[in-house]
């Protein structure tokens, strides 16, 4: 330090010559410091800006194409369920439809009899009333004439009439029992008529509400095709419910495919014994991974089979017959790898029980401890779980499935809402770097302050820096 | 440039298959154990076969390496190699050879060999070159001795600077002399003594275990 003072016995005097000949200096190099300076903060913030508003950019054309993606994958599942819904009123109409000729059937049957009885009870035409007129008027006659013959002939007459009367009577009785008899017999008909009423007012109901289940769906899909945010709001709700809900799934099942891993590892280095590792692991051990891999891989194939899930479209796309080949294929293959689990199962706990006798023995134990020891309990849960984890495990071709559809949009989430954070704190970090170089400049400005007012003085100038 | 890229990408795919693909040895843990059979340690010898079995046998699993040393006048000799192990990679072969293994431990633990001096570095250096050429990627040495080394005339044992390159090494069941209990400070020499020459020769840890219960935290930790 010492060294830089021109004159060492006054330091004081040294310094101020420095900061004279500095001020001077940058007095007279103040326009290209200015420039610098703004140069550099260019440099810096100006770059800062610049990516935060690519990340900006980016940030929307990422959001947009996720939204488009969520909007055709939401209109294609909405078009799928229409299409189930079509389906299923098809079937439905189908039945009903197929059920009505015969319903037809029935009620014209049902109706021409009762148009048959009835024209019956107006072919039963009753006899005409007037017999008690002429009974009486034959007895009023009766013991007027004074003449016994017509007296007799007139008895005779009379009793003609009453019997007739009384034939006539009796016929009319029948014909009404007849006729009640008839009318009777019309009431079950009737019953019939009005269940097979209630029987079409049943599909029609069906029918009905079927197309109500369309409307609903039509609403929906033309809700979600008018591409608003409300419905893409439902979707990505939607979306995300389902990534987390498959996420959860997915991991309990890793959690299974981890304890069956363990369960098996052991037994396959007595059957894949071999000193060669592959990123780091025995051979045996990648074996137990295999084994557990091919579980899931056969799970995916049932399921895809079976139509719940449709992550490979040319199974999907095969006759009923060959996805019924890949069906029975995929369960022979899950019987035989749980079987398989199930025996080394067993063989783990024949050798755990062997190390654990050696380890006593070893040590100098009695190996009679072990003999009192009855491990059937564990074999068989062993065994059990070893045949039965391949079946849970091939279940996660269900979640994995949800998790593929739905891992899209939320890793596009997560990435949006990591680089968005990026884009902000860019931005803070370049309006921080904007003030310290505008305050670097000022310091720069207030360092020269005198000489530049003096020269402002000889420019006659008023008192300022810039 | 496709015709280019693809040719690489595949020689880059099978260069990566093949380098993943590594020999066990790197996973695999080679022991030597060596007993000092000279003056009072002797009577030492059933202890120190069972503090063996039940100590360092069961922690060794499928590939895993075993060197039985014993420590006489002059232990560099390959004769001092009392017995030899290399366990096979299915758990059932291990178990019969660990428990042939006990027998000869056993016949070795009853039988008079006993020696009137004491090369514990040569059986050191014999440990090390067996231990180097197993090639494991653990090496552990245990030494069950009083620590205290006499070597006959002409004998000499200077220990390279990397003799015990990357070893862990562990004194076990160090009885105390007479004149370690007259004064301690000889006893406590005598093992910083040790650890420096160990330590010297590139060993990368030294521990002298009071407890046969800590061998299996020492091998843990070495591991």
């Amino acid at each position: 330090m010492e060294s830089l003072y021109l004159f060492p016995k006054m330091p004081g005097v040294s310094i101020a010559i420095w900061v004279v000949s500095s001020m001077i200096f940058m007095f007279f190099a103040r326009e290209p410091m200015h420039k610098m300076i703004q140069a550099m903060s260019d440099a810096t913030a100006g770059g800062l800006r610049k990516m935060a508003s690519w990340i900006r950019a980016s940030v929307e054309a990422m959001r947009e194409k996720d939204r488009k993606v969520l909007l055709e994958s939401g209109v294609a599942k909405i078009q799928g369920e229409i299409l189930q819904e079509f389906h299923r009123i098809d079937t439905a109409n189908t039945k009903s439809v197929s059920g009505y000729p015969e319903l037809q059937l029935k009620l014209d049957e049902n109706i021409a009899k009762i148009e048959g009885d009835y024209k019956e009870c107006g072919q039963v035409a009753p006899e005409a009333p007037g017999w008690s007129e002429v009974v009486e008027t034959i007895a009023r006659a009766q013991g007027s004439t004074g003449d016994r013959i017509i007296e007799k002939m007139l008895g005779e007459i009379h009793k003609s009439a009453v019997s007739g009367e009384k034939k006539a009577l009796s016929e009319l009785r029948d014909v009404a029992g007849k006729r009640h008899k008839i009318l009777g017999g019309m009431a079950p008909v009737w019953k019939r008529i009005e269940k097979l009423g209630k029987e079409i007012n049943h599909k029609v109901d069906k029918v009905i509400e079927n197309s109500r289940n369309i409307d609903r769906y039509m609403d929906q899909y033309e809700k979600i095709s008018t591409g608003g945010s409300e419905s893409i709001d439902m979707l990505s709700s939607k979306v995300t419910k389902l990534f987390i809900i498959s996420l959860i799934v997915i991991c309990v099942g890793m959690v299974g495919a981890f304890i069956n891993f363990n369960l098996i590892a052991l037994p396959m280095s007595e059957l894949v014994p071999a000193g060669v590792r592959v990123a780091g692991m025995a051979v045996s051990e990648i074996s137990a991974l295999v084994i557990v891999a091919l579980e899931l891989v056969l799970g995916i194939f049932l399921f895809e089979a079976i139509g719940v899930t449709h992550t490979f479209p040319q199974i999907a796309n095969m006759t009923r017959g060959k996805r019924q080949i890949i069906l029975y294929g995929a369960l022979f293959g899950l019987l035989f790898l749980s079987s398989v689990e199930a025996s080394l199962a067993i063989l783990r706990e024949h050798l755990a029980e062997a190390k654990s006798a050696l380890d006593r023995s070893l040590a100098g134990e009695s190996a009679t401890i072990a003999e009192n020891i009855d491990s059937n309990i564990t074999v068989i849960g062993q065994a059990l779980l070893g045949f039965v984890l391949p079946w849970i495990l091939a279940v996660i071709a269900i979640p994995l499935e949800m998790f593929i559809e739905a891992s899209q949009h939320a890793f596009a989430k997560i990435y949006t809402i990591i680089i968005t954070v990026i884009c902000h704190l860019a931005n803070a970090v370049a309006f921080l770097i904007e003030g310290f170089f505008k305050i670097l400049m000022h310091i720069f400005d207030i360092y020269i302050i005198v000489p530049v007012q003096i020269s402002n003085m000889f420019k006659g100038k008023p008192a300022s820096v810039s | 440039m496709l015709k280019i890229i693809k040719p690489v990408l595949f020689a880059l795919s099978v260069s990566l298959v093949v380098a993943a693909c590594s020999d066990n040895k790197a996973y695999e843990t080679s022991y030597c154990t060596m007993v000092d059979i000279s003056g009072t340690y002797s009577s030492q010898k059933k202890s120190v076969v069972n503090i063996v079995k039940a100590g360092i046998l069961p922690q060794m699993i499928p590939g895993d390496s075993l060197f039985f040393v014993k420590i006489d006048s002059n232990s560099y000799a390959e004769e001092n190699l009392v017995t030899k192990l290399t366990l096979d990679y299915r758990p059932t072969q291990a178990n019969s050879q660990k428990l042939t293994l006990s027998k000869t431990l056993d016949k070795f633990g009853s039988g008079k060999a006993r020696s009137r001096l004491t090369d514990i570095s040569g059986a050191m250096m014999l440990c090390s070159d067996y231990l180097k050429k197993t090639q494991s990627g653990t090496q552990i040495m245990f030494i069950f001795s009083d620590m205290k080394e006499e070597l006959p005339n002409g004998v000499k044992r200077n220990f390279a600077d990397d003799e015990f390159e990357g070893m862990h090494i562990a004194a076990m069941n160090v009885i105390k002399l007479k004149k370690d209990s007259n004064d301690p400070e000889v006893y406590r020499k005598r093992l910083r003594k040790w650890e420096k020459r160990i330590t010297d020769a590139g060993a990368d840890n030294w521990s002298t275990l009071l407890d046969a219960t800590k061998i299996q935290e020492f091998i843990d930790q070495a591991k």
